[in-house]
C-alpha cells in the first residue's frame, strides 16, 4: 500500500497527500469512503467521494470546508449515527456500523434535556447504562467542576449560558471516557469571546484527558490553533483536498495566534479554500 | 401607601376596573332605555337570582350534576386520548389503519351525534358523560400524535449516539417532549368539557345546568339564565385555570426559556 507522501508545495509547508498507508498506532482508519444519499427529486447525491484518513491515538484532527463538503456527513458516520455507502471506516480494528461506546459526540447545539438537571444531562450515558453508582455521580461531578461548573450541578439547562451548556455537554461527552471525541463545530454559535475561551479550555481538557479529538470547525484559525493536522476538505463531491500539518509547538495558547508561522499556514489553508472555489467559478 | 400609580398599572386591576366599567354602563343602559328584563336583564337582577339559586339550594343538585359529568367525561376521554393517541404514535400500523377515520369521525358535529347518545346511554349521567368524553378525546388524540412527532431530530441523534434503546428514548425523550403540546390539549379539553356536558343535557336531561337553563328559559326567567351562564363560565375558568397550573409545573422549562441568563 502506499506510504504517506509528504512534499513542500510553494510556500514550504509540509503537505500529506491523502493515502492509504496504514500504521499500527491508527485508532481510526477510513479507506476509499463513499456516501451517496437519494435526492428528492429522484437522482442520488454523492456526499463524500473517495475519503481516505487514519487518524492517529491522541491525535487532534481539525476538519475545514466549505458548507456542503461533507465534514458533518464524515462525523456522522464516524459516530456510527449514518452508514458509509462503499469504502471502510474501522475504529480498533473494528468496523463502524452502529454508535460505539468509545466514542463521544458534541454536536453543533448543546441538546440538552431540557427538563433534567445539568448533573442528571452529564449522567445521561451513564443512566442509558443502567449504572447509578455513588462513584459514577462523583465522576460526573468532578467533571463538571473540571469544566468550571460545580456551582450549576443543581441548575437546569435554560438557566445556562450557551457557552456553559456547550461546556455541560462536554461533559456529557467526557462522562463514557470516550477514544474518541468527535466535535462539529462545537462553538460555531457562541460569541467570539467565549468562543476564544471555549478553545483554551478544550486545549486543556484534551492536554489532561490525552483523548483523540475529530474537529469540525467553520474558523481557519481555530482549526490552525487546536490540530495537529487539519483536514481542509471540498466540496462537489465531498472530499479531502488536503491535509495540513501544523507544526507549531506545544503547549499552545491565544498568543500562539499572533506568530508568523501561524499566520502563514491560515494563509496556506485559506489559499486552497480560494483554488477550490475559482475552480468552480470556471466550470 | 405603596404608589397608587404602581397599582394602577397592574394588569390584573386594569381588567377588573374594565370589568366594572362594563358592569355599570349595562346597568346604567338597562336603566336608561327601560329594556325588557325579558330581553336584557339588569346585572343587580342577574347577582339578585344567583343568590337566591344559591340560597334557596336549588343549585346545588343542578350543578352536582353537571360537575359530575364534566370531570368524568374529562378524564375518561383524557385517558382514552392518551392511549389511542400513543398506540397511533409508536405501532405505525395503527396510525395507517385507524388515524385516517378517526380524523373522518373527528370533522363529524358532536352536537348532531348527541341524540343517538341519549337512545344508546338513556337520559342519565351515563349520555353526557360520554358525549363529554368523545369532545375531550379529539383534541387529546390530535396533541399526542403531533407531540411524538415533534421529538427535536437532533436530541434523537443525541440519544442514540449514546446509545440509547428505542424504549430509554422513549421514555427519557419522546414521551417529556410530548408533553408540551399534550399540555395544550389538555387546556383546549378541559374547555371543551363544559361545553360537552351542556350540549348533552340540551338534548335530554332531567337535572344539570344545562337543563335548568333549558327550564328557566321556558319560563322566561333570563335573569336565571344568565345566573346560571355565570356559574358555567366560573366552572370552564376553573378547568383552564388548573391545567394552567399543572403545565407551568410540569413543563418548567418552556415558559422559562426567557429566564435572566447567569452570565
Amino acid at each position: 500500500m502506499g506510504k504517506q507522501i509528504a512534499r513542500s508545495d510553494k510556500s514550504g509547508i509540509d503537505v500529506v497527500e491523502t493515502s492509504t498507508a496504514q500504521s499500527p498506532e491508527a485508532l481510526i482508519r477510513i479507506v476509499g469512503l463513499e456516501k451517496r444519499f437519494s435526492a428528492r427529486s429522484g437522482g442520488t447525491v454523492t456526499a463524500l467521494s473517495n475519503v481516505n484518513l487514519e487518524i492517529q491515538k491522541h491525535e487532534f484532527i481539525s476538519v475545514v470546508g466549505p458548507s456542503g463538503c461533507g465534514k458533518t456527513t464524515l462525523l456522522r458516520i464516524l459516530a456510527g449515527l449514518e452508514q458509509a455507502s462503499a469504502g471502510e471506516v474501522h475504529s480498533g480494528g473494528e468496523r463502524i456500523i452502529k454508535p460505539r461506546a468509545d466514542a463521544g459526540v458534541v454536536f453543533q447545539q448543546a441538546v440538552l434535556l431540557p427538563w433534567n438537571t445539568v448533573l442528571a444531562n452529564v449522567l445521561l450515558p451513564a443512566h442509558l447504562k443502567h449504572d447509578t453508582s455513588a462513584e459514577t455521580v462523583t465522576r460526573a461531578e468532578r467533571l463538571l467542576e473540571f469544566m468550571g461548573l460545580k456551582d450549576f450541578a443543581a441548575k437546569y439547562p435554560f438557566e445556562l449560558s450557551g457557552g456553559m451548556q456547550q461546556r455541560v455537554s462536554i461533559c456529557r461527552a467526557l462522562m463514557r471516557d470516550p477514544k474518541i471525541l468527535l466535535m462539529d463545530e462545537p462553538f460555531g454559535a457562541l460569541d467570539a469571546m467565549t468562543r476564544e475561551s471555549m478553545n483554551v479550555e478544550l486545549m486543556r481538557v484534551w492536554s489532561e484527558q490525552r483523548m483523540t479529538v475529530f474537529f469540525i470547525t467553520h474558523s481557519i484559525p481555530e482549526a490552525v490553533l487546536l490540530g495537529d493536522r487539519v483536514v481542509v476538505m471540498s466540496p462537489r463531491p465531498g472530499r479531502i483536498s488536503e491535509i495540513v500539518d501544523i507544526d507549531i509547538a506545544r503547549p499552545r495558547n491565544l498568543r500562539s495566534m499572533g506568530t508568523p508561522r501561524f499566520g502563514e499556514l491560515c494563509d496556506h489553508i485559506r489559499r486552497l479554500f480560494g483554488a477550490e472555489a475559482s475552480m468552480v467559478s470556471a466550470l | 401607601m405603596i404608589g397608587i400609580r404602581a397599582l394602577l398599572a397592574s394588569h390584573r386591576l386594569q381588567s377588573v376596573l374594565l370589568a366594572l366599567a362594563v358592569l355599570a354602563l349595562w346597568q346604567g343602559a338597562c336603566r336608561l332605555f327601560d329594556i325588557s328584563p325579558l330581553v336584557l336583564p339588569s346585572p343587580d337582577k342577574i347577582a339578585g337570582k344567583l343568590y337566591t339559586l344559591v340560597a334557596s339550594g336549588t343549585l346545588w343538585p343542578h350543578l352536582w350534576a353537571t360537575l359530575v359529568e364534566i370531570l368524568s367525561g374529562f378524564v375518561f376521554g383524557v385517558l382514552a386520548g392518551l392511549v389511542i393517541g400513543a398506540m397511533i404514535s409508536l405501532i405505525p400500523v395503527v396510525e395507517r389503519l385507524v388515524y385516517p377515520y378517526l380524523v373522518a369521525l373527528q370533522t363529524l358535529p358532536k352536537v348532531a351525534i348527541a341524540p343517538l347518545f341519549i337512545i344508546w346511554f338513556g337520559y342519565g349521567l351515563t349520555s353526557k358523560i360520554v358525549i363529554t368524553a368523545l369532545v375531550c378525546f379529539f383534541p387529546i388524540l390530535v396533541s399526542v400524535v403531533a407531540g411524538f412527532h415533534a421529538t427535536d431530530r437532533d436530541q434523537l441523534d443525541m440519544m442514540k449516539a449514546f446509545g440509547a434503546t428505542s424504549w430509554q428514548t422513549l421514555v427519557r425523550l419522546r414521551v417529556p417532549s410530548a408533553l408540551v403540546l399534550i399540555f395544550a390539549g389538555l387546556e383546549i379539553a378541559a374547555v371543551l368539557a363544559v361545553i360537552g356536558a351542556i350540549v348533552g343535557e340540551f338534548v335530554g336531561a332531567q337535572v344539570g345546568l344545562g337543563y335548568l337553563i333549558i327550564a328557566l328559559n321556558f319560563n322566561l326567567d333570563i335573569a336565571g339564565v344568565f345566573a346560571v351562564l355565570i356559574v358555567l363560565s366560573v366552572i370552564g375558568l376553573v378547568m383552564h385555570g388548573v391545567t394552567r397550573v399543572a403545565a407551568r409545573r410540569y413543563i418548567f422549562w418552556i415558559r422559562r426559556n426567557e429566564a435572566p441568563v447567569l452570565v
